[in-house]
């Protein structure tokens, strides 16, 4: 008489058996899963995009919910949408062999329903190449598009993103900075302390190109190449907190007289970052700035507070302290506006009240886009 | 032959040559084409000396101070980018393979050895992925990148092969007091 003793082996190939036929008990009353892809829905109140190193995250703002990503070159300057068409438009330049090899700079067009490219356009391979939003803008009447170049000169690109082709290079010495105005007309901050106004004919060549009087001094207190939509023109801020509403008027250039964002007495703020660091609400004439503590040539310094100003009485109305420095910050456009702040991590402000919303997982963001 | 016959006949070959490449110069150019050219030799010969990459060269030896890994080294009060002497470089020379651009952004940085300032070339090194070590960035006199002979932020990596940024070195280019 023997007893069988069962090994370790015998029970594991019992135990196996027994939840392979569980297993397969188990998949006869489920009905296998198909892979599919969304679609994105049509952009809704408080989205947005968060340009980054690689691509455009697109999210709302409310919830918080990540809607889909643009895939982008890493040298992309801007991304931007022209809802009419459904489109997004961005400047982008890639190398044949990714660090070396051939260079081939495009415009490409993605489409709203897939974030897919449906075109692309070849520029010259001049552009700047620098994620900053100004080097990049769309015409307001949606026809054409400018992208600036640095070869080492200035120089822009115009291009027709209806017609899908590039249209020609407009020499710009000592100018750069692309500020959309009217209907085809853009503007540009220049080293002599001017602005030049560029104006485009229906066919996107240049029709007329006018310069303003000197209101800054480059060596005493630049302006920022980092500018900001008002109602019905541009506001630009120079490094000691000078602001100033710049309009046009068909061909004359329209600048108003500065006022600085430092109270009395709090003359050691400054405005500042690595990355768009002044943003609007045009609506509700609000301006809202990243500051921080510090003397001349802090300019790239990340700031610890947002100041919000009135752009109609010229005052301050509120100091937001941020826990972290603060490298780019949006208000999106809407009645109810938020306030996205890039520093550590992407944070969701109400624009109105303060109040901490969220905080939301991205890469570092270069700076936002309103949709 | 005695040595004045070898001197005469000499220069009598040295004229004779010059005469009548003179001669076949005079019958092919007009007398503008030849000022033009000699005018284009003489502004070129002046404006050598004045270019960056040249005066670069005829720095004196300078004391140096610091660490050149470290960003708060003299020499890049006004740099942005990634120190080339933490990527198998130095603070005058590209690593191996990297292409330096001939074309830089300037400052001007103060020596604390001798008290003096100093007129510095930042000169990008091109053409390999971007070393991301030692990442630097100075703002001493930085301008927007619309005044762009003051302006660190751009991408340098002009008239170079490739254009892909690698990092940066700092060049004396003399002294702001001479």
């Amino acid at each position: 008489m023997y007893f069988i003793i069962p090994t370790g082996r015998s029970i594991m190939r019992f135990l196996a058996a027994g939840f392979a036929l569980i297993n397969i008990q188990a998949f006869a009353q489920i009905t296998p899963e198909e892979i599919s892809v969304e679609t994105m829905p049509a952009p809704g109140a408080n989205w947005f995009i968060s340009k980054t190193g690689n691509g455009g995250y697109i999210f709302d703002a409310t919830t918080g919910e990540m809607q889909g990503l643009l895939s982008l070159s890493r040298y992309t300057p801007a991304v931007t949408a022209y809802a009419p068409r459904r489109e997004f438009y961005a400047a982008e330049s890639y190398l044949s062999r990714g660090v070396y090899g051939d260079r081939t700079d495009i415009v490409a067009i993605y489409d709203f329903d897939n974030l897919s490219p449906i075109a692309e356009i070849e520029i010259p391979n001049h552009m700047a190449r620098l994620a900053v939003r100004a080097h990049m803008g769309l015409m307001n009447d949606g026809r054409h598009l400018a992208v600036l170049n640095m070869n080492p000169g200035h120089s822009v690109s115009i291009i027709d993103v209806l017609d899908r082709v590039f249209v020609y290079e407009a020499s710009t010495p000592g100018c750069a900075v692309i500020m959309p105005v009217a209907d085809s007309d853009f503007l540009q901050v220049c080293g002599d302390g001017t602005l030049q106004l560029i104006q485009l004919d229906l066919s996107g060549f240049e029709e007329n190109r006018e310069r303003s009087g000197v209101f800054f001094n480059v060596i005493e207190d630049p302006i920022f190449d980092r500018a900001t939509r008002s109602a019905d023109g541009w506001y630009l801020i120079s490094h000691a907190g000078n602001i100033f509403e710049v309009t046009t008027d068909d061909d004359e250039i329209n600048i108003s007289d500065g006022w600085n964002v430092q109270p009395e007495g709090e003359e050691g703020w400054r405005p500042g970052s690595r990355a768009e660091f002044i943003t609007a609400h045009r609506d509700l004439g609000l301006i809202y700035v990243i500051m921080h503590e510090g003397g001349v040539d802090t300019h790239h310094e990340n700031g610890s507070e947002i100041w919000v100003l009135d752009a109609t009485t010229r005052r301050r109305v509120h100091r937001l302290e941020l826990e972290s420095p603060a490298s780019s910050i949006m208000v999106t456009q809407e009645a109810e506006p938020k306030l996205i702040v890039a520093g550590d991590g992407t944070h969701v402000f109400d624009a109105i009240t303060f109040v901490h919303e969220r905080s939301i997982e991205t890469p570092g963001a270069d700076h936002f886009e309103d949709l | 032959m005695n040595i004045e016959k070898i001197i005469d006949r000499t220069y009598y070959w040295i004229d004779e040559n010059t005469r009548r490449t003179s001669l076949a110069l005079a019958r092919k150019l007009s007398r503008r084409n030849f000022l033009s050219r000699l005018g284009m030799l003489l502004a070129g010969a002046a404006a050598f000396p004045l270019l960056p990459v040249a005066r670069s060269f005829a720095q004196n030896s300078i004391q140096e101070i610091g660490d050149p890994q470290s960003c708060e080294y003299w020499r890049y009060c006004a740099m942005s980018g990634t120190l080339c002497s933490c990527c198998g470089g130095s603070y005058t020379s590209c690593p191996p393979g990297a292409e330096p651009s001939p074309i830089t952004w300037v400052g001007t940085c103060r020596n604390p050895v001798d008290g003096r300032n100093y007129l510095m070339s930042y000169n990008d090194c091109c053409g390999k992925a971007v070393c991301s070590r030692c990442g630097c960035h100075n703002t001493e006199g930085d301008r927007p990148v619309y005044f762009n002979s003051n302006s660190s932020t751009v991408l340098w990596c002009f008239g170079t092969e490739n254009t892909s940024y690698h990092c940066t070195v700092s060049m004396v280019l003399g002294a702001t007091d001479e």
